[in-house]
């Protein structure tokens, strides 16, 4: 982020950057052509809102890493966002193919590297800790490995003689996740706690970017700092997004909306009609807020709402 | 295909689920991916009967979750309810199947082999493939990571059951014979069942051999449904054991009540 400064004093003195942009700033942090890395897994807590917001900002040429996906990587897939998906796995899960990522596949217009869960899991974990290489057992005996054999090398260890598989760093230039609350010098609470894989993108990113349910003032991640999932030097960006996973899960706080996976889906049958019911249904509304309105409003949140265990 | 005959007071979906829980003991550590009804019925099954130590994170996230019913993802929060933990999925779920913590985990694929390797990645080849299927998310790292490996499908056909994986996205006894072992995999597939059949795996070549019939199939049957050479076993093919009735009234009572299990039989 360039410009002025733009900060706060805490109530102890110090200067802290302020972390806080509206979504159209964060979306415009990421360039054409950059690798973005996407959280949460399946149908679960994917960073929607921002996603929305890129493809509405006409990005091109990304590369995206996405250990399980679905629905973020079909909306990229059908806008022509994405020319290179790094993942484990991308579907609707019981609801099906991911009708657009898998269209797109086909026809040769986005490349998939498959690698499986752990060895993407590897290769971040090598880029965040600046070592050469993160060794498993993971993919050994499949045809996974030969689809990169330089990133993910069959190597022996000459001391012991086991066969394991040296997964190189896959650095990302930017990760975008969703969590549930930040404050505005980008410490981020993910709350009760972290389940997904987001903090192996975070970890391994330049710049890290999380939508948030909710701002929160500072003194709350003070009161409480072993609540604290990502410090605030590691977040380069915060934005308040309420139902930002809409139409994927935010445990506990709502579950993923079967409906418009349900509907997106027999839309996305008759390819004719999909871009029609696309740009109005997903991408037309101005803001989230008015997607979620477009897709059932106070109807929608009744539905997946979920109780609070 | 449903082979099972109406007057035999069961079905072929609670057959599967019954035979796979009988499989599983106290000792079982278990955990689910996606789209996974038949295993996850299966794993409460056997912990609300005979397995009651019987460990299973659901999603691989919820542990000892006792949903009342289940949800139309096994790979969501709509199957956490009652868990006593959840995860962490890099730092508990990783490391504990890294570490054979959990030892069980159920794969089904849109291809499987005789092996029981099993594809889910592309139809056609790699790069310019005819259908492009999810990938294969844990299956490469699960296969071997895990020791008690079990395959299920719910559509026994030679398009399913082939000669040659189009892609391996998972390894099962790899190319058969000793080849898990010289890779220094743990265990290895134990049982593949199916909708017609119960296979296990020849203790020496590791190829998958027929072990029980479903109810009205025959051992021509499944020759015609399967894609490979189905080893035969030296006795005469056993009928599969037939669910009890308790286990029966707990599957549609306390496990699934809404029959989600049968969102896998198309």
């Amino acid at each position: 982020m360039s410009g002025l400064w733009r900060g706060w004093i805490t109530p102890r003195g110090r200067r802290v950057l302020e972390k806080k942009l509206n979504i159209e700033a964060a979306a415009a942090l990421v360039p054409d052509g950059s690798t973005i890395a996407l959280g949460g897994l399946s149908m679960n807590s994917s960073p929607m809102a921002l996603v929305r917001e890129l493809i509405r900002q006409e990005k091109r040429d990304l590369t995206v890493v996405a250990i399980v996906n679905g629905l973020a990587v079909d909306w990229l897939a059908a806008a022509g966002c994405v020319r290179r998906v790094l993942t484990g796995l991308v579907s609707f899960e019981g609801m099906g193919l991911a009708p657009n990522f898998r269209h797109a596949v086909e026809s040769g217009m986005l490349a998939v590297e498959e690698y499986s869960e752990y060895l993407l899991i590897a290769r971040l974990r090598a880029a965040a800790t600046n070592l050469p290489f993160m060794p498993t057992k993971a993919g050994l005996g499949t045809d996974v490995l030969a689809l990169h054999p330089d990133t993910t090398r069959l190597e022996t260890d000459p001391v012991t003689g086991e066969a394991y598989v040296a997964c190189t760093p896959l650095p990302v230039d930017i990760a975008i996740v969703h969590a549930h609350a930040a404050d505005g010098f980008g410490n981020v609470r993910v709350d009760p706690k972290l389940v997904w894989m987001d903090n192996e993108i975070v970890n391994a990113a330049g710049t890290t970017i999380v939508t948030v349910e909710k701002i929160i003032p500072h003194r709350e991640f003070v009161a409480e700092p072993h609540r604290t999932t990502y410090p605030r030097f590691i977040v380069d960006a915060v934005v308040e997004v309420p139902w930002g996973a809409y139409p994927t899960s935010c445990f506990p706080r709502y579950t993923h909306d079967k409906e418009f996976f349900a509907a997106y889906s027999t839309a996305a049958r008759a390819p004719a009609q999909f871009q029609q019911y696309f740009s109005e249904q997903v991408l037309g509304p101005e803001t989230h807020a008015a997607f979620l309105q477009a897709n059932g409003g106070v109807g929608t949140v009744m539905r997946i709402r979920r109780r609070t265990t | 295909m449903s082979p099972v005959p109406a007057t035999a007071g069961y079905t072929t979906d609670e057959l599967m689920i019954v035979t796979l829980a009988r499989q599983f003991d106290n000792f079982t550590r278990a955990f689910n991916g996606a789209v996974s009804f038949i295993p996850v019925c299966a794993y409460l099954l056997a912990r609300k009967t005979h397995a009651p130590d019987l460990v299973w994170a659901a999603s691989s996230i919820a542990i000892d979750a006792d949903p009342a019913r289940l949800g139309e993802s096994t790979l969501s929060d709509s199957i956490w309810e009652g868990a006593a933990m959840l995860s962490n999925s890099p730092f508990d779920f990783w490391v504990f199947a890294q570490g054979r913590r959990y030892n069980t985990f159920a794969f089904r694929g849109a291809q499987i082999d005789r092996f029981g390797n099993v594809n889910n990645t592309v139809i056609g080849s790699y790069d310019q493939p005819k259908v492009r299927l999810p990938g294969g998310g844990g299956m490469a790292d699960l296969g071997c990571m895990v020791p008690d490996i079990y395959l299920w499908s719910t559509t026994h056909n030679p398009k399913i059951f082939v000669e040659k994986l189009d892609f391996r996205s998972g390894i099962g006894w790899g190319d058969g014979g000793n080849h898990r072992e010289a890779l220094g995999l743990p265990g290895g597939p134990r049982l593949c069942v199916t909708n017609l059949c119960v296979m296990d795996f020849h203790p020496q070549s590791k190829a998958m051999r027929l072990k029980s019939l479903h109810p009205e199939v025959s051992v021509a049957t499944v020759r015609e449904s399967t894609g490979f050479e189905v080893l035969l076993p030296e006795c005469e093919v056993p009928l599969t054991d037939p669910p009890g009735e308790e286990e029966l009234r707990i599957l549609r009572e306390e496990v699934d009540p809404t029959s989600m299990r049968l969102r896998e039989f198309k």
